[in-house]
């Protein structure tokens, strides 16, 4: 019997980008999975420079399931969280102000495609990790000025 | 059916709504339902449909297109 070392780069099969290596301390935690995919609880964050500023969440469960992803503020300059404190306690963040993105906490916005139509982002509910524990949540924002269907490019005022 | 704060609304035999503070532009409520009943706010459901959704996209090069005229960005050229 051999004992896998964290420093050991693990191979997970992906759903754009092939095989890919990763390290055990890069895996993000979703302890409840996220809406609709309770089920999956372990994501990588992948970023290749050529798809800057895309960040694509891929399950590690499920090699089909990878969302693409925009930082929130790459989406929309200026966008702040507001986080429900029960969000706040399930990523270890209970009690404190609203953390700090990029920081604190990545804050990514799903993105989606419709035949077409402008791509969407969901600014209502971001993807948040904690940077320091990497456990996150999608966490659907109180009293939100953003739907979690805007449209790309966001209207100048939604972002101010 | 009009409450105040502190009185409660009874749904069927085991579900209890309790108005537990009312605020300026927002109240408090509880909710004691039995746990094969889900309780979610319903922009949960909204959130779940778009995440179905969005795990359909096809292409990495799609989703580029796209966004190329959308984003200013780092639009980086690989040869």
């Amino acid at each position: 019997m051999t004992t896998i070392q964290t420093t050991t780069p693990q191979r997970c099969e992906t759903r754009y980008f092939g095989p890919v290596d990763y390290d055990e301390s890069a895996i993000l935690v979703f302890p409840d999975g996220i809406p609709a995919f309770e089920q999956e609880t372990r994501f990588l964050a992948l970023q290749q420079p050529v798809n800057k500023p895309l960040v694509f969440l891929q399950s590690l469960s499920n090699p089909g399931l990878c969302f693409a992803t925009l930082p929130a503020q790459a989406a929309c300059p200026g966008y702040q969280l507001n986080m429900s404190p029960e969000d706040l306690d399930a990523i270890g963040l209970g009690g404190g102000p609203q953390p700090a993105i990029g920081s604190e906490v990545l804050c990514l916005a799903i993105l989606s495609l419709e035949e077409n139509a402008p791509p969407t982002v969901n600014l209502l509910a971001p993807i948040v990790v904690n940077l320091h524990t990497l456990r996150g949540r999608q966490a659907i924002q109180a009293d939100s000025p953003y739907s979690h269907r805007e449209a790309l490019p966001l209207r100048g005022a939604a972002c101010s | 059916m009009r409450r105040r704060a502190g009185e409660s609304i009874l749904i069927g035999d085991d579900i209890e709504i309790q108005i537990l503070h009312i605020g300026e532009s927002r109240i408090k409520i509880g909710i004691v339902a039995p746990k094969s009943i889900p309780v979610t706010m319903k922009e949960m459901e909204l959130v779940r449909q778009e995440n179905l959704a969005a795990a359909q996209v096809r292409s990495v090069a799609a989703l580029r297109g796209m966004l190329d005229k959308l984003i200013d960005g780092p639009a980086e050229i690989t040869p």
